[in-house]
């Protein structure tokens, strides 16, 4: 799974389980030196695309948490939606150490549960939206 | 100009907003999740118009307003202004956006189908009072069997291959240095015509309101135009951002955003004649708005439209901060220029003509 794949599906997922995970992480000794650069709310500009000449527009702002941790000799990042910088931080965390190599095994088992449990949601989701399919006949 | 100081008020002020907080109830972390929850649509409204996806604070502006929504769409506003813009985001793609909602009324049978999705749309508008009898009304069970897709093919993608629109597209916009350097009204007023990108920002932050009575002007006759909806979708799309320290693209989470297209043959005076089509999108699911301000897109853009179809008269006015500040002003004190407005009609009154004093302040 690559780096963006990992943040992606940690963001549309669970915050309380993150952050659950994250803490019985930290207290292995490889934590330690954990260093927290940067951990704040700020704002994300949302473009989108006019389909009628191809414009791209500012359709509204995102607020965000963010974070930035250096872990070693490796930095981790993360940005998602709300106000919960303790998610922000956690998931940081976890970019931080997979960049480092520690715990890689555990977090990849983690980040896959959440994989499949988003995508279980997502499915459901969409098996109810194909049951609004409809077929228009005129007559 | 003249001033008004007001003495004995900080007593009546905090009271007040006392007795506005006693008549609305307490303020409470149980009732903005409720808010959240149960109340998606109004949501997004105050997200839409203040510009700001921020759900859990769209909820806690409605509960802390009593549900005025020009008020929470002012406090989400006056949040925003406080927080640093720290990324552009990648423009929203079919291919990473879930629709849940796909509809139009130009075609029935458009490649990837019709898919209602959530709505009441086809239901019958009658209250369900049998909910005030009962502890709930549970949500039904659906039966599914295969999943929809995630996304669907642009209808414009096919009405361009068949030639129904022409027209070239922009270059399309793929960095966020890109981003960063289109027009924004946040940072820069429009000057008329605006460019589209400036059109389309304003619209997406419009006062549905505002917007669906110009668009309602527009179709009961006084625009030149008869649109049918091309296509409405409803969609949850992946806000996706640059890693700063690898340059990964990423999804910093989901947002509801939603579109409209409308079409209407003839009003480009070209020959041969094709379509023109007017697009709107916001945050939020707010289809009525997006309708009426796709369709204003296109009165916007004829040769000489009604006047209140101009683009200036149409973004300027349905502006939910400005407007509703304007209108909220007059309930501030204007008692020394009433006082003068009261002394022209006393002389006028006292055998003088009220027309000589009017003309003599320049009314």
């Amino acid at each position: 799974m690559t780096q963006a794949e990992i943040l992606s599906v940690l963001n549309n997922s669970n915050a309380e389980a993150i952050k659950t995970f994250t803490d019985s992480l930290l207290e292995s000794a490889e934590f330690q030196g954990l260093i927290v650069l940067e951990n704040r709310t700020g704002l994300a500009m949302l473009p989108a695309v006019d389909s009628a000449q191809g414009t791209t527009f500012h359709l509204g702002e995102v607020l965000l948490s963010v974070a930035r941790v250096q872990l070693g000799k490796s930095e981790g990042f993360n940005a998602c939606l709300g106000r919960d910088l303790e998610q922000a931080l956690a998931v940081a965390i976890l970019d931080a150490a997979l960049t480092e190599g520690i715990h890689t095994e555990q977090i990849l088992e983690f980040v896959n549960t959440q994989k499949v449990s988003l995508d279980s949601s997502d499915q459901l989701l969409l098996a109810q939206v194909e049951s609004t399919r409809v077929q228009m006949e005129t007559f | 100009m003249a001033y008004v100081a007001a003495r004995g008020g900080e007593e009546a002020i905090q009271n007040s907003e006392g007795l506005y907080r006693i008549l609305n109830g307490d303020l409470t972390r149980q009732n903005i999740r409720a808010i959240e929850r149960h109340m998606p649509y109004l949501v997004d409204r105050v997200m839409g118009e203040g510009s700001l996806y921020a759900p859990e604070l769209a909820a806690l502006a409605l509960a802390q307003t009593g549900g005025d929504l020009y008020e929470a769409v002012l406090l989400l506003r006056a949040y925003r202004s406080t927080q640093p813009r720290l990324f552009y985001a990648l423009p929203i793609s079919s291919e990473t956006t879930m629709v849940v909602r796909r509809i139009s009324a130009a075609f029935k049978d458009i490649p990837g189908g019709q898919i209602l999705g959530p709505t009441l749309d086809y239901s019958h508008r009658v209250l369900r009072l049998e909910a005030l009898e009962t502890d709930s009304i549970q949500a039904p069970k659906l039966e599914t069997k295969n999943a929809a897709p995630s996304s669907y093919p642009k209808l414009t993608d096919w009405q361009r291959e068949v030639g129904l629109l022409a027209g070239e597209l922009e270059p399309a916009v793929q960095t966020s240095r890109e981003v960063a350097a289109l027009p924004d009204i946040t940072r820069e007023p429009p000057i008329y015509p605006a460019p589209r990108a400036q059109r389309l920002q304003a619209l997406a932050r419009a006062d549905t309101g505002g917007i669906l009575t110009l668009g309602y002007s527009n179709m009961r006759g006084y625009g030149g135009i008869h649109p049918t909806v091309n296509e409405v979708r409803l969609a949850y799309a992946e806000v996706q951002l640059e890693h700063p320290i690898t340059g990964a693209v990423f999804s910093a989470g989901r947002v509801r955003v939603s579109s409209a297209e409308v079409v209407t043959p003839f009003s480009s005076g070209k020959t041969p004649p094709e379509l023109s089509l007017g697009f709107a999108a916001c945050l939020g699911w707010n289809e009525t708005k997006l309708i009426a301000a796709a369709m204003l897109d296109v009165a916007m853009s004829l040769q000489d439209p009604h006047p209140a179809h101009q683009e200036e008269f149409v973004l300027s006015h349905t502006e939910p901060v400005e407007a509703s500040g304007f209108c909220i002003h007059y309930k501030l004190p204007h008692y020394v220029t009433f006082s003068s407005d009261l002394d022209r009609v006393r002389k006028a009154q006292a055998g003088g003509s009220l027309e000589l004093e009017l003309e003599a302040v320049g009314v």
